[in-house]
């Protein structure tokens, strides 16, 4: 007589078919999370209070931003694209140049961003401004 | 004559549930990082060009709304308040970056107040946040 043995099944204990699908979305989601905890903007270094650095005078552009965001040079009224030339040149000219900008309190943030935007893209290494009626320069 | 035997069950873990389990675990622990995630204020962000990533850690995040509101963690603050609860981040932290996320439509003055509250702290490390 011959007796038969049963070949016993291998047991999965855990069936990870789903596990894979799981997995990928916690990475997803963690993946949105770190891209939005990103902020994108200007990083600057304000100046101590009080402090002064000497410049010399021909190397120093005055730009004015009005509270109705205009830009005034040497008291005259300039567009944003005469403002992007005049501080392209100068760069070429001088590359030490320092850009002086006093702003009106009631100046919209937005075009002292413009402002700063152009400092940036010319890559104008000294750049100051101020408030108009304000003592402190930053 | 055939001995029949009696047929043993193999032993086994019940995992059918065990997808459903993983799945509420799953949720469980997004929310649970969604509760320390940073409160927005409702602005227009001013837009820019010529920007960089600015430091996602240690960021001691300032808003501003268009009408000059200053909000630190999604709650109004006064600018005295914000200078201790400045002040209080930068002993803890000495690493901390300040960013000022102000509405592109706000009066540059009260930019101006806050960037005076970093000044009197002698906190001179700040990112202003625009549009990306």
């Amino acid at each position: 007589m011959q007796i038969k043995i049963h070949k016993r099944k291998n047991i999965n204990a855990l069936d990870s078919g789903s596990l894979s699908d799981l997995a990928f979305l916690l990475i997803v989601f963690f993946i949105v999370i770190a891209v939005f905890n990103v902020n994108m903007g200007f990083l600057m270094d304000l100046p101590k209070k009080n402090s002064s650095k000497l410049v010399n005078i021909s190397d120093i552009i005055k730009i004015e931003l009005t509270g109705d965001e205009k830009y005034l040079y040497e008291n005259s009224e300039i567009s944003e694209q005469d403002l992007i030339n005049i501080v392209k040149n100068r760069v070429k000219e001088r590359p030490n140049m320092t850009m002086f900008l006093s702003i009106d309190p009631m100046a919209d943030y937005q075009a002292v961003v413009n402002v700063i935007d152009i400092v940036r893209a010319n890559k104008v290494e000294n750049f100051s401004f101020r408030m108009r009626g304000d003592t402190d320069e930053n | 004559m055939k001995i029949k035997r009696p047929k043993v069950k193999s032993p086994g873990i019940p995992i059918s549930s065990m997808s459903d389990i993983s799945f509420l675990l799953l949720i469980f622990i997004m929310l649970l990082s969604l509760i320390n995630y940073r409160k927005e204020i409702k602005i227009d962000y001013p837009e820019a060009r010529a920007i960089e990533v600015t430091q996602d850690k240690n960021n001691f995040e300032i808003w501003i709304d268009k009408d000059g509101i200053i909000y630190y963690k999604g709650e109004q603050i006064t600018q005295d308040a914000l200078e201790n609860v400045l002040l209080d981040a930068i002993a803890k932290k000495p690493a901390t970056r300040v960013h000022i996320l102000a509405d592109k439509n706000t009066p540059y003055k009260n930019v101006n107040g806050v960037m005076k509250i970093l000044q009197l702290v002698q906190h001179r490390v700040v990112s202003l946040v625009v549009k990306d």
